[in-house]
């Protein structure tokens, strides 16, 4: 019991110094919109509302910008994990096209900048995060993803 | 000699309590520790359905370990804006050897099991069964539920953490039905589990990385 007891003690502690760690240690500062979908219960993709359809700005995706990069965001079903924002990363990563990406989880959206003069088109990206394991609800290229 | 097998198969890394599938191209390794059982797996997914695993698990009180090739096949996955579920379905097929002196000779080995989970960025609900056939070593069949709640929501890149309270199962144990609670970290390809197992006093460690 003793020892059982002092086990929960040290989880105890683990949890409550990881919580204070947390918050928002980033490697990398971005902006969030933090913006709710106005449809939590959808469970498919034709009838989910975007999540916010702006553009979550890190160092490299600024840099691919200032680059001559154009930007696009898709709004994904389904990450609700670092595990989901690694594969996305990896697939798109390791595309010629790709000059930034970043997986927001609070926006839900894929954020990706293409290299000048390069591009991929709505079903190449569906089809990537299928790859990934993951849906696209909806991509969005026009200005109100740079927010303008 | 025991522990020192343990902590070998840790390095070698083990089997999995997050997603048996992964990202088409990539790498997973697992380390699995639990009231009975170590294991260890490295899998590939070559395509978004499924994966293919080498598994090495040992039994520690019935003295034996299953090597095996390790299928995992997603029947099912839902997607929503703010969750995701999924059922997968595991085998296995290898061959199980004696440990620590056991002088039963080696034999084929098989398993299959269920994997299902719902998640969303602050609960998490779990369910796992296996049925395992060791020849003349036995067979034995587990079940366990998982609930999990996260105090914060992580966003890319944060420490992810976890309160989880596992039930497992197993009618051929001296205690069938146990509880450990434990917490999950979790932070971009990794994560780890600790938990303790407080009516079969064991500890759970767990560990997954992603490449």
């Amino acid at each position: 019991m003793n020892m059982m007891s002092r086990f929960l003690m040290a989880l105890l502690f683990l949890l409550l110094s990881t919580a204070v760690w947390s918050q928002h240690e980033h490697g990398q500062a971005h902006e969030h919109e933090h913006e709710q979908s106005v449809s939590e219960n959808t469970a498919d993709a034709a009838s989910v509302t975007p999540a916010t359809g702006r553009l979550t700005t890190t160092p490299e995706i600024e840099a691919a910008l200032a680059n001559g990069g154009t930007a696009v965001v898709a709004d994904v079903l389904g990450v609700v994990c670092d595990f989901c924002a690694v594969a996305m990363n990896k697939i798109f990563g390791k595309q010629e096209e790709v000059a930034a990406v970043y997986v927001d989880l609070d926006t839900k959206a894929l954020n990706l900048v293409f290299k000048p003069g390069a591009s991929l088109d709505d079903e190449a990206i569906a089809a990537l995060a299928v790859q990934a394991g993951y849906r696209i609800s909806a991509v969005h290229r026009n200005a109100a993803v740079l927010g303008s | 000699m025991r522990i020192i097998a343990g902590l070998l198969l840790l390095l070698i890394s083990a089997a999995g309590s997050a997603r048996p599938v992964s990202y088409v191209g990539g790498w997973t390794l697992i380390e699995e520790s639990n009231r009975q059982s170590t294991a260890a797996l490295i899998h590939y997914t070559p395509s978004p359905s499924w994966s293919l695993g080498l598994r090495s698990e040992w039994v520690r009180d019935e003295d034996y370990a299953i090597t095996s090739l390790q299928p995992t096949y997603l029947l099912k996955r839902w997607f929503g804006q703010d969750y995701q579920a999924n059922i997968y379905l595991q085998g296995g097929i290898g061959l199980a050897s004696g440990t620590s002196g056991n002088p039963l000779s080696s034999t084929t080995a098989a398993y299959a099991g269920v994997i299902a989970d719902w998640e969303t960025r602050r609960f998490f609900l779990g369910y796992n069964a296996r049925y395992v056939d060791a020849g003349h070593f036995g067979d034995n069949a587990m079940q366990l539920v998982r609930v999990g709640w996260a105090p914060y929501e992580g966003d890319t890149q944060d420490l992810h953490t976890w309160l989880m309270l596992e039930v497992d199962h197993r009618p051929e144990s001296k205690d069938p039905v146990s509880v450990t609670p434990l917490l999950r970290f979790f932070r971009g390809p990794a994560l780890l589990e600790v938990g303790f197992n407080i009516v079969d006093p064991t500890p759970l460690l767990n560990f997954t990385y992603r490449f």
